[in-house]
């Protein structure tokens, strides 16, 4: 009397991955091992991103371990009722970049560097996962509008402002806004993100 | 010029993509306090730009890793704000429990220790040694990790940051031959020392002067030990 096949409906995946919320409650109180566990699922995203942002690889490097220390020490800001731990950290991780790049263009004597030899760095850095998400982001971008995927791709990861990215696009201001405003609603509706 | 309501309700995405001016966000910011439905629609919106980040997900260098837990010891946390309530305190207990059974396992592999040894010499420093990991593994933030080793059982690392110390437990390792032991080291970029050489079967020691990033390795040896390890771990752990 057996119920066969007893619930079986997780994916691999879901089964790996660390409930990341529950992890940042014993981060906050200063578990160290929590953290490592968070690190794993965390640094890549972070330094990912950041590095699509800042492109210099050093600065990138130096950038992700900022963002990676303020979730240690920050974690008890962190309210699981207010989204997920990994939007909340991609949050702070974004605008430290963004940041980044806006004191670097703020200052008026900048220096076009010659990029150091990094070939032997890039070999171990530059694996680029294929994620689920990488494929479903990739989608839900090709079913934008162009000026939609255009204005949020620069936005977001060229870390440009909306003025910035209306002069690129030479679009007034307003359709900017708008614009990255209903191809991000769209992508949310296409990606399905519970909310 | 000042925004109205429904201006400011299009900056969604552009403050979710970190599109706008400082003055801008400040402003917006304050207008997210009194509108439940842009606050509403800026959460399902953080929540796609993480996608847009996790799509750009590369492996980190590895040197980081070990840069930003080693930072993790010298860098205090933040207190939580007054009356934000959480939850999530469903794995406290279990880890507490974790943590308790751990030291037992190491005092029951003291004791055994203790009573392996039979000079008053060795009487003395295994007491000694007793009440040093008895200290470590009672410690407020002591932190354990365990794992199998390749010659069979498992080994548990208890280590107090704080302390600087670790107590290093095996249990279920393989006999060995006359004229070889296991001896644990203390891995470092800089190198291995010895934490020194355990007997057969159950038992634990003391390791000092540990470093967050440090790694714990057991290696077969030639009987009393070596300066340096000559031989594949049977078990790495991080401290």
């Amino acid at each position: 009397m057996s119920r066969p096949q007893a619930r079986r409906w997780q994916s691999p995946e879901d089964e790996q991955a660390p409930d990341l919320a529950a992890l940042m409650s014993l981060v906050a109180r200063g578990d160290h091992r929590a953290f490592e566990q968070v690190y794993t699922e965390l640094s890549g995203p972070v330094y990912g991103m950041v590095r699509q942002v800042l492109r210099d690889p050093a600065q990138s490097e130096e950038v992700a371990q900022e963002v990676l220390l303020e979730i240690w020490r920050s974690a008890s800001r962190f309210d699981p009722a207010k989204g997920s731990a990994a939007a909340w950290a991609l949050t702070i991780a974004h605008r430290r970049a963004v940041d980044r790049v806006r004191s670097e263009n703020a200052c008026a004597a900048r220096e076009q560097k010659v990029a150091p030899d990094l070939a032997e760095e890039h070999d171990v850095a530059e694996v680029v996962e294929a994620t689920l998400d990488h494929q479903r982001v990739r989608r839900c971008l090709d079913g934008l509008t162009e000026l939609q995927r255009d204005s949020i791709k620069l936005a977001y990861y060229r870390g440009y402002s909306y003025p910035q990215v209306a002069t690129l696009l030479g679009v007034a201001l307003g359709t900017v806004k708008t614009r990255i405003r209903d191809g991000l609603i769209r992508m949310r509706d296409c990606m399905e993100v519970s909310w | 010029m000042k925004a109205t309501g429904d201006d400011l309700h299009v900056l969604t995405g552009s403050y979710v993509l970190d599109a706008v001016s400082d003055a801008e966000r400040e402003e917006f910011e304050r207008h997210l306090q009194n509108c439940p439905t842009c606050e509403a629609e800026v959460r399902g919106l953080r929540e796609t730009a993480a996608r847009l980040a996790m799509a750009c997900t590369v492996t980190a260098p590895a040197r980081m890793e070990q840069r930003v837990l080693a930072a993790t010891y010298q860098t205090r946390q933040l207190p939580p704000l007054p009356g934000s309530g959480r939850q999530a305190r469903i794995l406290h207990f279990p880890r507490r429990l974790a943590l308790v059974a751990a030291a037992a396992s190491v005092a029951a592999a003291v004791g055994l220790g203790i009573t392996q040894l039979s000079t008053q010499h060795q009487l003395d420093t295994a007491q000694a040694d007793a009440a040093a990991i008895a200290r470590v593994v009672t410690a407020p933030d002591a932190h354990v990790e365990t794992a199998r080793t390749s010659a069979g059982g498992s080994v548990t690392v208890v280590t107090s940051a704080a302390l600087r110390e670790a107590v290093v437990s095996t249990t279920g390792l393989a006999h060995l031959s006359a004229g070889r032991v296991y001896q644990v080291w203390v891995m470092s970029p800089a190198g291995a020392r010895s934490a020194g050489l355990i007997p057969t079967g159950a038992s634990s020691l003391l390791a000092s002067a540990v470093k967050p990033g440090d790694r714990i390795g057991i290696t077969v040896e030639p009987a009393g030990g070596t300066k340096r390890p000559t031989t594949t771990p049977v078990a790495v752990l991080p401290v």
